[in-house]
Formats: C-alpha cells, structure tokens, sequence
C-alpha cells in the first residue's frame, strides 16, 4: 500500500454489538500502530471509503474524527487525510533554553490546568517585610504566641506518650479518630451547633476542608458565590480549581442576601462560601435576618453553603448569633471550624462537619489526599477537649484579645482623616477603608521605611475593587507593639497621601489594561 | 436533619471505598491475625525518643513550636533529609530542593493535581500501589500498566507504550521493594528508564517509602540519584522508618516544579504540623537513625524469613511467592482460575486477612493474587496465619475450578473499550 488512491482493506462485522465507526477506528489504529500505514501514507477520502464499505459517510467522518483525537492522524487541505509521525517528541523543537545534546523535560508543557495562582509580587515584598525583625507585623493573622497553652501540651504530649505509648504514633483512621469526633461532636452541641460524631470529619487544619469541597465539588467553569472580601486564602483554592468567581459585597449586616436572591434568580451556582462571623478580613457579623434568608435562598435554589467559622468563640463584646449550621434544617450547610485560633495552629487540627452521604465522599477525598490527619496532634486536642483545658482556655483568650482589640482602636482614633474603620466586636481584625485612594506599591515604601507591615485589601477580592482598604490585625503584636505599629502605619498612609504621585485621579476609574 | 439536597461532582464517583478500607474494618477484630494492611510495626516506634525531644522542642522553642510555619517546611528538618538522603538514598538535594508533606500521600495527590487533567495518561508498573491510583483517580486519568517482571518494568513494553501514548503525563514507578509486589529494580532497568524518560520527554515520579529497609546486598541508587536532577519527582517518607502516625512525608523536584508544589501545598493544608516537624527535626539531629534502622531491617527480615518459610513449608503446588529482599510486602499468585477475592471471604471466616490483588492493577485482572504483609505481626502470629490461610488455599485450590474466577479476567471488549476511552 503506497497511498490512499488505493482503498484500504477493512473487514466490517455487521451483525457485531460495537459500532461501525468504531471498528472502522479499531481497524485503521491496528494498522498504524502495527506500522502497516507508515508516517504519511494518505487515508482514502471519506465518501471513498464510505462508498467502498457501503456506509454512510457521517460514519467514516466520525471514525477520521475519533482518530485524530487520539493523534494518529490529520487532516491538511489540499493533502487530504495523512497518518501522522509516530511520536510528538520527534516533532518537539528544542528550545533555547536546552543545553546542547541533552534532552531536558519541559515541565511547563507538562504541567495540568490545575495552576495555583503566584503570588502578587507586592504582597511577596510584604509578606517578606514582616520577616525583617525590626518591623512590626500588622499583616498575618496568627494567634499570638504568648497565648499558646504551652503547659497543658507539654504535660498532655508527655502523659500521651508516656502512658497510651506507640498507639498515638500510629496510623488512624481516614475520617479521625472516634474519641476526638465525639469530644469535637460534644462540643458543638454545647455551643448550640446540632452535630453528632458520625458527622464530623478531623482535616488536616480547615484549609484542607476548602481544598476538598474545592476539589471533589467543583468543576472547572462552575460559578462560586463568594463574599466580597472574603478570605484570602480560599479564594486562590477556589479558582484553581476553575471556579468562577460571582462576589457578593458584605456591609456592616454581613453578605448582601438580596444581592445573592437576584444572583440566584438568574444564575446555578455549585456553592456559596461564607464565614458569618467575625468574617476576615471585614469583621462583618453576619445578623440573624441575613443568615435566615440566606439558608431560606440556598434550599429553595439548591446551593451548598459553605460556613467557615473560625472566629465564632473570640468574641469580646455583642450578643452571640446561631451559627448557620444552628438555624440549618435543610442539610444545606457544610459547616468548617478549626482549632487554629483557639488552641493553636501549629497542630493542623481542623474538621468539617457535613451531612453523612457528602462527608463520605469528602473521606475517601481525603484518604486519597493525605490518609489521616497526624494522630499524636488528634491525641491531644481530644485530651484538651475532654479534660476540660478549652473553656477556661477560652475565657482567658478573650479577655487577652480583647485588651488588644481596644488597644488598636485607641492606636487608630487619632488617624479619622485618612483611615475610616469600626472595631470589631470579635475576631482578629481591623478593616480599614481609605478615605482617598492610593497607590498601593507607593504605601509599602513609606511602610517598608517606617518598619510596619499590613495586608493590602485587594488581596481580598476577586476583582479590583472600587476603594482602598487595608487589614491590620491585632492578634500577634503586644499592645506596646500595636500602639507602635498602628503609628507608623498611620504616618506611612500621611506620608503617601502627601506624596501627589501616589494618589489616583478621583474620578477617573481603573485605565483600561491595554 | 434530610437527606443533603445536593450531588457531588463526577469525580467523586470514580473514588470507590477501596477494598482495603472495608478489609482492614474486619481485621481490626483482635482475633484476626491480619496480613493486609502495611502498618509498621509499632513496638519499634521510639517513643522514648519522642518523649525527650517533645519536652525539649516545647522548652527550647516555646509558642513558636505551635505557631503557623511555612509551606516549604522546617529548615532544620529539610537539612536533616538533605542529609539522610545522601547517606542512606545516595542522592545529592539541597535543603531548598525539599517539600515537607503531610505523609507520602500528600506528595501523591498534589502530582496528580499539578500534573494530571481529565484524560491524561499515567504510566505505572503492573501491579502498582493502590494509594497511587486512588490519589490520580482523583484527577481522572487514565493508566497504562506497563508489564513489569522481578528486575522492574519491561523497557522494551515501556519504550512501545510511550511511542504509542498520546497524553503521557508521568511514569510512577516504586523501584525498590514496591508495594504490592516487593520487587526490586536492577540497576540497568533503573538507567534505561531514566533513558526512555528522557527520550519521550516524560517525567519520572519517584515512590520510596521503602527504599532504607534492604535486608541484605547491596543498595541500588535511587532513580533521583542517577538523574541529572531534572526529570524524576522523588518522594519519601518516615512513616515506615520511624513511625506513620507523625504524618511527615517529603517531596523532592526540580526547581521550576517545587515552586509549583509549593503553591499546590499552600492551598491543600496550608503546612505540615509544626509540632511534628519540630519533633522530628529534634529526633534527628539527636539520635542516629542509621542504628535505629539496623533495628527495624533485622525485625522485618526476621519476620520475613518466618513468612517465607512458612508458606513454603503450607502452600499447595501451584501457588507462587515472591522473595523480597526488603520492605513490608510479599506477593502470592494462585493459579489463573482462582479468584482471591473468594479466597478472602473464606480467609475471613478463618481469622486471617490479606489484600486480594486485583486492587493493584488500575486497568482490572489477575484476579488471582494476593498480597501479604510480613512486617506487622510478631513471628508466631504470622506462622499460625500462614497455616490458616494455606489452609484456606488447599481446600480452594483441590475443589472444582471456580467459574467465578472466569468473570473478572480481562476479556476482549473489556480493552477494546479502553482503548477507545
């Protein structure tokens, strides 16, 4: 056979289950893998073939088509249908970048649309800022250091070790261990949140909860409802996985429910991501109103609810709100909490608590993820739990952040003409909104220069937003380093208001990126 | 509270409860002497050890010891592997070449997550680990098993795979003492591969959990070691060395790859324990893993000659074993119209368990193997199950064939629908 004037030779088995074109697919694929068809030989033309196997030549059009996916063929205009190279490396052009005489994998080609999103340079420098040790970090929002029940853990890791020994070392199972679901189930049902152990899964810290549901619910081009701002590490999870984002704004009553009821009107989205109270970054506590015509809104359209919720025991002042797991009778809600901020992060000891048919598919998610969560830190925050270390715990962590809180807020007072802002009444942050627009990479200098570091808002949000915000958190620095660091923070933004290159044009808008 | 009111992506129904999950609920019954799960064996753990250097990283470091760390891990504990790994694993990494992982498993999931779409190809060995494939599945690839034999995989099959493979993303590849099979790769499949891998522009991923429990001869460079560092993904882990329950895993990968996994971590779970890492960092630089590692290769060899004897000593005529030279695992074949999967469910009501093999080969069959864990039962335990389970086999393997056995091998249309997936 020397070219495709010539008709090639397949054998139709008509009466056989599996379709025509797929035989005719099988048949041509045997013939150029086993090198009959060699690199170029032209296939006969459709309606030839068609003719010349009495088929329709839809079917012979679907075979070309079938082979083509798998790379065996293509089609050229003018040259008609041509069996292709037998390997693309042969096609592959070596790049600059190669050394002479090595083949070097090019790991971009390689890699999957699965693309984390690189960091913004300027939150890298500011990120790299807070390292320098002279320079006071209002940016991160880690539990403080001095809070760490160092004691009770070093007592409880000794007695573990010493007194259940090996069994603390080794593997778990996927879903947690039963004692730390119980205590964990125990727990909530005392904070008013209806939870039994069968429905709670321990993570790997709560950021593994977002992954998952990120992960096992969402496909690339599914739309997410997300708060507008929200947290700052979920949303990069979320549009990894393909995510598209819908952003919600949230005001002093939290997420704008009657903004999600005309989004919800008119579009399906796979999920609706929230953290109600004390949302980071805004402080925002989400009212009881809000939270019932959310879940009202999410049953009737059918959308998951994810609660993420932190932040709901560091509460230094109002009165508390049901969570929406608590106001949840739909099975609607996959409710996210975590032991980061109230014991400690250092651990990675999150759960998820979901209804029992989803949190089985979460497990084996999971199980194929990491296979448990570490056993020896699940050990200790059960023991923490059950022998009664949280509450007091607890009492003293607010009343320490609540000293901090009202520390920044006595640091901020003097700052009305450039900062607007109100002290939340948990949680760890302050949001504050500029009162004129400026250019953020001209702040970080002045800030660099003053020695502070702060989280730029826009980090926040899927989109650029409107005005400028920064949050400032309260929960690392001592109230020394808070009053110290809000004023250096405060004339870094004088300094740059004053600084006529740094300020936007008020009304003129984003330029269009050209 | 009602039925959730939602459904879960398509991906999620790829992932089935694996065989081994509702296995291991069974055996958990103490009186089940149990051959199925990897567990190491958790009188070597060091407990001792842990107490000291727990007590010591929680006084010397303070709150930072359970504070937020990064995503790229401990320095001090990828110095301590950067080490390990030249004295034990013969390869030359830099700290800055190393990610900390919550466990092996976690290295297994962010590859397929930074490197896998729906549809893509992964080349493994035949049999290959079932967490592998479970961790991929995720991603919705698809697998070609490579024929593989007691030196490692058929280079000749491997070179025709990937000529005809369209959308090759990586070879997965345990080269020493694999699980399930306890194989070990030669030294020239190690280089041909890397050769193949090289040609065809496919990286390597590398799966070493076993690789420091040789019981005897020589150790074989790891496939990272013979690589000029730019095409094999390496992973390892001191759940089998040390102890799971840490959950400390490690990655390492070229360096426009690791930014990526950097990244691909920070989303996942932010960073490995701190406490953990600490703890082990300390363990490290106080105690010398190579003697506590002399320890645990002679309990695991001693128990693996115990097994090998044993199922010499009981087994019908027509069943194979392999002879591993390490590791946890050994591999029983049965004759092809034995069906494993029956021979559990007997094995079960016999109080003894092991993983029936078909679990191990992505694409189906060879329903006819098992595999064995010689490492988690004391001696006598694994004797006494060894004459459970042979008993078990001599009554199957004398009775009728099973025409059981019959459905679940590989037929005709079964492949031609793979082909065409």
């Amino acid at each position: 056979m020397v070219n495709g004037d010539k008709d090639v030779e397949i054998l139709i088995d008509r009466s056989s289950q599996i379709p025509i074109y797929r035989q005719i697919v099988a048949r041509i694929e045997e013939m150029i893998l086993g090198g009959r068809l060699p690199e170029g030989f032209k296939l006969p033309p459709e309606r030839r073939l068609a003719a010349s196997l009495e088929v329709n030549r839809s079917t012979v059009l679907a075979a070309y088509r079938e082979l083509k996916g798998l790379g065996l063929i293509d089609s050229h205009v003018g040259r008609g249908t041509l069996v292709r190279a037998a390997h693309p490396a042969t096609d592959h052009q070596p790049s600059a970048g190669d050394a002479p005489g090595r083949t070097q994998i090019s790991w971009r080609q390689i890699l999957g649309d699965y693309q984390p999103r690189i960091p913004d340079p300027l939150i890298r420098d500011l990120l790299s800022l807070a390292e320098r040790p002279d320079v006071i970090s209002l940016a991160a929002g880690l539990p403080a250091s001095e809070l760490m029940p160092l004691e009770t853990i070093r007592g409880l890791l000794d007695t573990l070790l010493t007194r259940v020994g090996p069994a603390v070392l080794q593997h778990s199972p996927t879903e947690g261990l039963t004692r730390l679901r119980e205590a964990i189930s125990r727990w909530l049902v005392s904070r008013g949140i209806p939870c039994r152990s069968d429905e709670v899964l321990v993570l790997s810290g709560s950021q593994q909860g977002l992954d998952l549901i990120a992960s096992e619910l969402i496909r690339a081009g599914d739309e997410v409802v997300v708060e507008e701002p929200s947290y700052i590490g979920a949303l990069p999870v979320l549009t990894a996985s393909g995510a598209r984002l819908i952003s919600v704004p949230v005001d002093g009553e939290g997420m704008r429910t009657d903004m999600l009821a005309a989004i919800l009107d008119r579009r399906r989205p796979r999920l609706i991501y929230t953290l109600p109270t004390f949302q980071n970054p805004s402080g925002a506590v989400m009212s009881l109103e809000r939270r019932q015509h959310l879940l009202e809104l999410a049953a009737r359209h059918q959308v998951p609810v994810l609660e993420d919720d932190p932040y709901s025991e560091l509460r230094y002042g109002g009165a508390r709100v049901p969570s929406l797991r608590a106001l949840d009778s739909t099975g609607v809600v996959l409710y996210l909490g975590t032991f980061s901020k109230i014991i400690c992060p250092g651990l990675r000891i999150g759960y998820m608590v979901a209804p029992r048919p989803v949190l089985q598919q979460l497990v084996l998610a999971k199980q194929a993820s990491d296979l448990h969560t570490n056993t020896l830190g699940q050990h200790l925050v059960e023991r923490f739990i059950t022998e009664g270390h949280l509450e007091p715990h607890l009492t003293g962590l607010r009343t320490a952040y609540s000293a901090k809180r009202d520390a920044m807020a006595r640091a901020l007072a003097t700052a009305a003409d450039v900062l607007r802002w109100q002290a939340p009444e948990g949680g760890f942050y302050f949001w504050c909104r500029m009162t004129r627009r400026i250019e953020l990479s001209r702040l970080l200098g002045h800030a660099a220069d003053a020695g502070v570091a702060f989280l730029p808002g826009a980090s926040c949000f899927a989109a650029e937003p409107a005005e400028s915000y920064v949050r400032l958190s309260f929960s690392f620095p001592t109230e020394t380093q808070i009053a110290e660091g809000v004023g250096r923070f405060v004339e870094a933004v004088r300094c740059t208001a004053e600084d006529p290159r740094a300020l936007y044009p008020e009304a003129a808008g984003t330029p269009p990126l050209v | 509270m009602t039925e959730p009111t939602f459904k879960l992506a398509r991906r999620m129904s790829r992932l089935r409860a694996s065989e081994i999950r509702e296995i291991l609920k069974v055996t958990a019954r103490p009186e089940v002497i149990s051959f199925a799960g990897g567990l190491p064996a958790p009188e070597l753990f060091p407990v001792e050890e842990l107490i000291e250097v727990s007590t010591a990283v929680l006084r010397q470091q303070g709150g930072s010891a359970l504070q937020y760390s990064t995503s790229e891990g401990d320095p001090r504990l990828r110095a301590a592997i950067a080490d390990h790994m030249r004295h034990c694993l013969g390869a030359t990494v830099q700290p800055d070449d190393i990610l900390i992982t919550s466990g092996s498993q976690q290295g297994l999931d962010l590859t397929g997550k930074l490197l896998l779409d729906e549809g893509d190809e992964v080349l493994c060995e035949s049999p290959t680990y079932l967490g592998a494939i479970q961790a991929f599945n995720a991603y919705l690839p698809s697998y070609i098993d490579v024929p593989t034999d007691d030196d490692g995989m058929d280079l000749d099959a491997l070179d025709t795979c990937l000529a005809r493979a369209r959308r090759a993303r990586f070879i997965y590849v345990i080269p020493d003492f694999q699980n399930p099979s306890g194989r070990c790769w030669s030294l020239e499949r190690r280089k041909g591969l890397l050769e193949l891998a090289r040609r065809y522009r496919v990286p390597v991923i590398e799966d070493a959990p076993y690789s420091e429990l040789r019981f005897h001869g020589e150790p074989i460079p790891s496939l990272r070691a013979l690589d000029d560092g730019t095409s094999v993904v390496f992973l390892g882990t001191f759940s089998k060395i040390l102890c799971p329950g840490l959950r400390i895993g490690w990655l390492v990968a070229p360096p426009p790859l690791l930014e990526r996994y950097v990244l691909a971590k920070q989303g996942a779970d932010l960073h490995t324990s701190t406490v953990s890492q600490a703890q082990l960092a300390a363990y490290l630089d106080r105690y010398d893993l190579e003697q506590r590692l002399e320890n645990v290769r002679e309990t695991y060899r001693h128990r693996r000659d115990v097994m090998v004897r044993a199922l010499e000593a009981e087994l019908p005529a027509g069943a194979h074993i392999t002879r591993p030279d390490g590791g946890l695992f050994l591999w029983l074949e049965l004759p092809d119209r034995i069906d494993s999967r029956s021979i559990l469910e007997r094995c079960l009501k016999a109080n003894v368990a092991a993983v029936p093999g078909g679990s191990f080969f992505p694409n189906g069959g060879h329903e006819n193997t098992m595999r064995l864990c010689f490492a988690s039962m004391p001696p006598e335990r694994i004797i006494e199950g060894v004459r459970r389970l042979a008993r078990v086999l001599r009554e199957a393997m004398d009775g009728r064939p099973n025409p059981a056995a019959r459905c679940h091998r590989p037929n005709r249309s079964d492949q031609a629908e793979r082909l065409g997936d």
